[in-house]
């Protein structure tokens, strides 16, 4: 599939006619930074931000999802499919983390109707990062700046245009009627990629992590490094890739519904059996169980690990803990 | 399209309770024996003693349990002890209520490794349901053959917690299977005839270890006194397979709740080798 060029008039016009007839979700301006929003015109696009507040991972993995619905003798009906979706301005980190959820849920021999109508019915557009922020660290768990996994369109800035990558079928669908990108825009835009990712310095061995996890669950580290956690959960909430729930039911004058919503591993019921016992009572297992998932289970479940390198766990942590702090420790260690 | 079942996981079928027994002098412990309100749903639902199911209570919610009738009876029986939110709304309800479940989901007990050999089953407490789906499906007449000697340790803090009862005395007098009762304290009671702990009297039966595969579900306090004693009779870590119940939420390795380092109790198990789990992080 060719690389197209894009005015950035012409990409607004795009946007504007999807507008017109899809749901169209952007990052916005917010007094945090940026957070994604359904847009009604291309000129509420921000894309000064590297990261949105939230990750995207909502638009597979809502926060809360209506599973079913009960009608008056007790019967489950299922509710609508969703609509067709596009989501403009994604990061490729994000991108990635979506590309992580579709694999959990609806990877061979997993089923879940809800994520799987979600990841059909949607489409990514991507836009390159120019300028890292102080806590990214895509490069060092296999990502870069201008990743395209799981996206369909990935845009590069290159000033007064963009490159437009198609990367599936509806990214091709979407780009090719624009003129085809010239050799000049082509090497500007794999120059603009050396630069970008010269700046991302950390570095992890992702290997060796994952040999030192495998020996290392009664390791004093884990008692030393979750001294300052608070159990908070929003390393979880935030994280692009963390998929866990919680089945509730609601029961509001007569209207009876089942919902799923975000669950997190770090609170202390999460784990709570019916008898009362509690496998990670401790908060320092709890602790240990996140980055175990992140850098060792998710590679035995479903052949990668689960952190892409956002550091939105970082930046938001109010105990300061850093995650690539966090590993360092732990190889060091070791 | 890939060939994973399109069929919604989430959604439950409707199931009407046929009759409700109180198991127990605490009256906390009631068997639901259930049946389908679409027939053709009883066709589809296929399951092997060990596999679980949630119940669902539109409104209220929904919790796993462990099948505790075999797949040739009838009725889809489920033993309830009544600790949360959603077991106290279930053990308020009476027969011809409608209720969901969806399943079974899970491993079940190894069969296959079982057949030609001899069963050792051990169980302490409410445990006891999937093991009576178990003994129920082995001592099927036309199961029977493919095992060879059933020995069944069963015991309960009292003879009024003691589950099944009524079955449990048939099984006493049946010569296919050795069923051996007993209980912490007896407190005058005539029946059942032994008084003693689980461990100790499962050292008193001593059953033959060679070619033998042992079933073991209790409370996590019989399990660390069950493991040396079987140790000692020369069970080998391969040789034992325990029943775990971790929290969960969705039964299909999802949720994440029951998770034992990269292994989810609701796919991976919930029946586990004791040679697995040591293998595994101590996360149960």
């Amino acid at each position: 599939m060719n690389p197209r060029i894009i005015t950035k008039d012409e990409l607004n016009r795009l946007i504007d006619q999807l507008i017109n007839t899809t749901k169209v979700y952007a990052p916005v301006r917010d007094k945090t930074g940026a957070r994604w929003a359904k847009i009604s015109s291309s000129t509420e696009v921000y894309l000064e931000e590297v990261n949105t507040r939230d990750p995207a991972k909502g638009f597979f993995f809502p926060r809360c999802e209506l599973l079913l619905k009960f009608d008056q003798q007790g019967c489950p009906v299922e509710p609508e499919p969703p609509g067709a979706t596009v989501v403009f301005g994604i990061r490729p980190c994000d991108a990635r983390g979506l590309e992580f959820i579709k694999k959990f849920y609806t990877g061979q021999d997993r089923n879940d109707p809800y994520v799987r109508a979600r990841v059909e019915q949607t489409v990514l557009i991507g836009v390159a990062c120019s300028q890292p922020a102080p806590t990214c660290f895509c490069l060092a768990v296999g990502g870069s700046p201008h990743s395209q996994t799981g996206l369909d369109l990935l845009l590069i800035d290159l000033g007064n245009a963009y490159l437009a990558q198609p990367v599936s079928e509806k990214g091709e669908e979407l780009s090719r009627t624009y003129p085809e990108a010239d050799e000049r825009s082509l090497k500007l835009a794999s120059e603009l990629r050396e630069k970008v990712e010269a700046e991302i310095r950390t570095r992890i061995d992702t290997e060796r992590l994952l040999a030192i996890l495998k020996d290392g669950f009664n390791s004093a580290v884990w008692a030393e490094l979750s001294k300052r956690c608070v159990n908070c959960g929003i390393c979880t909430l935030l994280c692009p890739t963390c998929h866990c729930f919680d089945i509730t039911d609601e029961s509001v004058r007569g209207k009876v519904a089942r919902y799923r919503v975000w669950d997190s591993c770090q609170f202390p019921f999460y784990s709570r059996h019916a008898s009362g016992h509690n496998p990670r009572f401790s908060p320092s297992s709890r602790f240990r169980n996140r980055v175990m998932d992140k850098f060792y289970y998710t590679v035995e479940q479903v052949g990668e690990i689960s952190c892409v390198g956002c550091g939105r766990c970082s930046a938001n942590c109010p105990a300061g803990i850093n995650i690539c702090q966090t590993v360092q420790e732990i190889m060091e260690t070791k | 399209m890939s060939n994973v079942s399109r069929q919604n996981p989430y959604k439950p079928v409707m199931m009407r309770i046929e009759q409700v027994i109180i198991e127990n002098d605490a009256r906390d412990l009631k068997t639901f024996d259930l049946s389908f309100v679409n027939e053709y749903e009883r066709a589809q639902f296929k399951f092997i003693p060990g596999q679980f199911a949630f119940l669902s209570i539109a409104g209220v919610g929904e919790a796993p349990f462990g099948i505790a009738s075999a797949p040739h009876e009838p009725l889809i029986k489920f033993t309830v002890k009544r600790v949360g939110v959603f077991t106290t709304a279930l053990h308020e309800l009476e027969p011809r209520a409608v209720i969901g479940m969806r399943g079974p989901w899970g491993n079940s007990y190894p069969f296959g490794l079982m057949e030609n050999k001899d069963v050792v089953i051990v169980s302490g407490g409410f445990s006891f349901t999937t093991l009576r789906a178990t003994i129920c499906h082995l001592l099927h007449p036309e199961n029977r053959s493919r095992y060879r000697r059933i020995t069944v340790i069963y015991g309960a803090r009292s003879p009024g917690e003691l589950l099944y009862k009524k079955e449990l005395q048939g099984w006493e007098k049946d010569p296919n299977l050795n069923l051996v009762i007993c209980v912490d304290r007896l407190n005058g009671a005539d029946w059942p005839a032994r008084e003693g702990l689980v461990p100790n009297v499962l050292k008193e039966v001593a059953p033959d270890s060679n070619n033998a595969i042992a079933l073991v579900c209790g409370p996590p306090i019989m399990l660390k006194y069950t493991q040396p004693v079987l140790k000692d009779l020369g069970f080998k870590p391969d040789q034992i397979f325990l029943s775990l119940e971790n929290r969960m939420k969705c039964g299909i390795g999802k949720c994440g709740h029951c998770s034992i380092g990269p292994k989810y109790v609701c796919l991976d198990g919930p029946v586990f080798s004791y040679a697995q789990l040591l293998d595994l992080p101590p996360d149960y």
